[in-house]
């Protein structure tokens, strides 16, 4: 290849000077200047004298100055300044050539900077779609979760459909032989016996019901977690003594043998909530006895390290194993649908032992018996227990008014107004009874009694606004709700006191003879 | 007071916020604006260490952040004597950018006292870096801050610490 001519090299070299400005010096090795050439005013280093330290002027000299020939490009010194350097070894020192670079760094940093812009704007798209997918993923989870409580909510309403199908033929049995019983015993050539029958099952009936109704409201108790243990010491021994004397016979009357056994090491005196731990193997005694056609229901009780395990057995018909975890579902009888019951016992059983911390398990194989463990943790207690002197007070000493007193009733059941005076009457109390609340309100203040029993529920005026417009009217004696509501705490306070039906007409005796004595 | 000079070069992936650490520890200003340094930005600071009579000049390159291929041009780095690490808290890919660049000047130019600083620690909402990855990044780079050049937050404490490094490696001994 031939040299360009001289006058082109001559005219390039000319224009390259102009665009670049280039400014030389030379430093020794101590960065002092040796000579420079040039104008170097615009790169900063205009008026730089012989043996100046150029590294207070150049700092970027720091570090580039090699033993071979070096270029370091685009170096920005300053505002609007941006240079090439080149340094050149020498035998004194180091020629450092810095060239004019800004306009070619200027177009540099536009295509740069749309470049990184990209590269961002990439960068952010990705994240965005990171977390696209994210969201998409707990999307599916939440829908998941949806799906997962809509089941949820149509098991309910199939248990509630099922609940309200099971309730209406469990009630309607024992409610239409109490109606009919009571029909029976009201016929006017009724025999004496035949009356009597008739109120031995109207007394039957009317414990069914209430059993009933006790397992669906501890249903109802235990979902919405209002029902609370009440722990206290209480002697086991006694315990299976009790629920001994409540089986036996029920086995005995089907021709069944019943036996408890205790291990030895079993504590005496044990701390838990006993009202519960007898519920729950009342529960599984009584379905042992009421499945058991011949042989026998045993119970067997050890203690374990700080748990307590009861063990009921059975020579019953068994539980197939598909049937065994739907017994103790809310409405299940293992396909022994011809029995009695709600179909909550076990339910409520199972729930009551996890409330107390303990658990269930069942064993058990068609035509081979049953045989289901509670265990259930407890505490010993070595001292601190008196045995409970249950001294229920007689009726005729404790209930019986020894002074005259009159009581005003208020109920719109005019059969639960007879029922009251009949027992109140007896019990030596002047009656004033009333079926309207507002006529209560009159009658109290015209009558001014000892004590107004009133019941809530009732036409016009609630017995709630009427407890309160007597308060509001002066009348200061005890005004007692005989209710089948559940009253909110605002409610009760209306109140002296608040019985809720069907209670115990000993306990309502002896609470009115409290109150107006 | 004894002057001395030290070469600094500030690394890190693009968009990390090195220019701005910098403009905050030089000027203590900070720009929203996003601006591409090309080539290499030179600044100096001086940072006093009156304990030791000495005054310390930084002279500081900030070079322009790796291109897509993770290179940076290592030229500007010869002769430095620390490095500030710069990575954005968050964006993990800047994590790893800043321990390859780490690798590659070791391999280039042999250790020299570092700092990482894992920058745009105001931005709470999109922080990305668990405490644990701070501390594997810690037991790597030996001295981890998390920084806002917004706020100035360790800006500072990050600079001074690199100082006496470098200081105690170059200096003390002469």
């Amino acid at each position: 290849m031939t040299r360009l001519p001289p006058r082109v090299i001559e005219f390039l070299q000319g224009e390259f000077l102009a665009s670049t400005r280039p400014f030389c010096f030379l430093v020794d090795k101590n960065y002092r200047l040796i000579e420079a050439w040039g104008d170097g005013n615009w790169c900063d280093l205009g008026n730089v004298n012989i043996g100046a330290d150029m590294l207070e002027r150049a700092p970027y000299l720091l570090g580039s100055l090699d033993s071979v020939p070096t270029k370091l490009e685009y170096l920005m010194i300053g505002d609007d300044v941006t240079v090439h350097v080149h340094a050149i070894p020498d035998d004194d020192g180091h020629y450092v050539v810095l060239l004019d670079a800004q306009s070619a760094h200027q177009l540099l940093q536009q295509k740069q900077q749309s470049v990184n812009e990209l590269r961002l704007l990439h960068a952010q798209q990705q994240k965005l779609i990171s977390r696209q997918r994210e969201l998409i993923s707990e999307l599916v989870e939440t829908r998941s979760e949806l799906d997962h409580h809509r089941r949820e909510v149509e098991r309910s309403s199939d248990n509630k459909s099922r609940f309200i199908a099971m309730m209406s033929h469990e009630f309607r049995t024992p409610l239409a032989s109490i109606i009919n019983y009571a029909d029976l015993a009201a016929e006017q050539d009724a025999t004496g016996n035949e009356v009597q029958k008739s109120i031995e099952a109207i007394q039957r009936s009317a414990r069914h019901l209430t059993s009933l109704v006790e397992a669906v409201l501890d249903d109802a108790r235990l979902d919405a977690g209002e029902l609370e243990l009440q722990e206290c010491n209480f002697s086991l021994y006694e315990l299976l003594d009790d629920l001994a004397a409540m089986m036996a016979p029920l086995a005995a009357e089907k021709g069944l043998s019943f036996a408890t056994q205790m291990d030895r090491d079993v504590p005496e005196i044990l701390r838990a909530d006993k009202v519960r731990l007898r519920q729950i193997l009342i529960n599984l005694l009584g379905n042992a006895v009421k499945y058991t056609v011949e042989g026998s229901v045993r119970l067997t009780v050890s203690y374990n390290h700080g748990r307590i395990v009861a063990t009921v057995s059975d020579t019953g018909p068994g539980i197939s194993p598909d049937d065994q975890e739907r017994v103790f579902q809310a409405f299940e009888r293992g396909g022994r649908k011809s029995e009695q019951g709600a179909g909550l016992g076990l339910t409520i059983t199972l729930r009551l032992a996890e409330l107390m911390g303990g658990e269930i398990s069942l064993d058990s194989l068609p035509g081979e018996g049953c045989t289901v463990s509670l265990h259930v943790p407890v505490q010993e207690v070595v001292d601190g227990y008196e045995p409970s002197a249950e001294v229920l007070p007689t009726p005729a000493e404790d209930t019986v008014a020894t002074m005259p007193r009159s009581i005003l009733i208020c109920d719109d059941d005019e059969d639960m107004i007879a029922l009251i005076e009949h027992y109140l009457h007896r019990s030596g109390y002047g009656l004033v009874t009333t079926s309207d609340s507002s006529e209560a309100i009159a009658k109290t203040l015209k009558y001014d009694p000892d004590l107004v029993l009133m019941d809530c529920n009732i036409p016009g005026i609630s017995g709630v606004d009427a407890a309160m417009l007597l308060r509001q009217q002066g009348y200061q004696k005890p005004i007692v709700a005989l209710t089948a509501s559940q009253l909110s705490d605002v409610e009760k306070s209306a109140f002296t006191s608040y019985f809720r039906k069907p209670a115990k007409m000993q306990e309502l005796l002896l609470a009115i003879k409290t109150l107006t004595h | 007071m004894t002057v001395v000079t030290s070469k600094v070069c500030v690394v890190g992936d693009f968009a990390v916020g090195k220019t701005s650490v910098i403009e905050r520890f030089v000027n203590n200003q900070f720009s929203d604006k996003y601006l591409t340094t090309v080539g290499v930005k030179v600044d100096t600071k001086e940072i006093e260490h009156k304990a030791l009579g000495i005054s310390h000049k930084l002279v500081i390159w900030d070079v322009a952040g790796s291109d897509r291929f993770g290179h940076i041009e290592l030229a500007y780095l010869r002769g430095a004597n620390g490095y500030i690490f710069v990575a954005d808290g968050t964006r993990l890919p800047t994590l790893r950018a800043a321990r390859d660049l780490y690798q590659q000047i070791t391999e280039e130019y042999g250790s020299a006292p570092c700092v990482l600083l894992v920058n745009k620690n105001d931005l709470t909402d999109q922080w990305n870096v668990r405490d644990e990855r701070m501390e594997e990044l810690t037991a790597h780079f030996g001295n981890t801050y998390r920084t806002s050049a917004k706020t100035g937050d360790e800006v500072e404490t990050a600079m001074t610490r690199l100082s006496e490094l470098i200081v105690d490696n170059d200096f003390r001994n002469e």
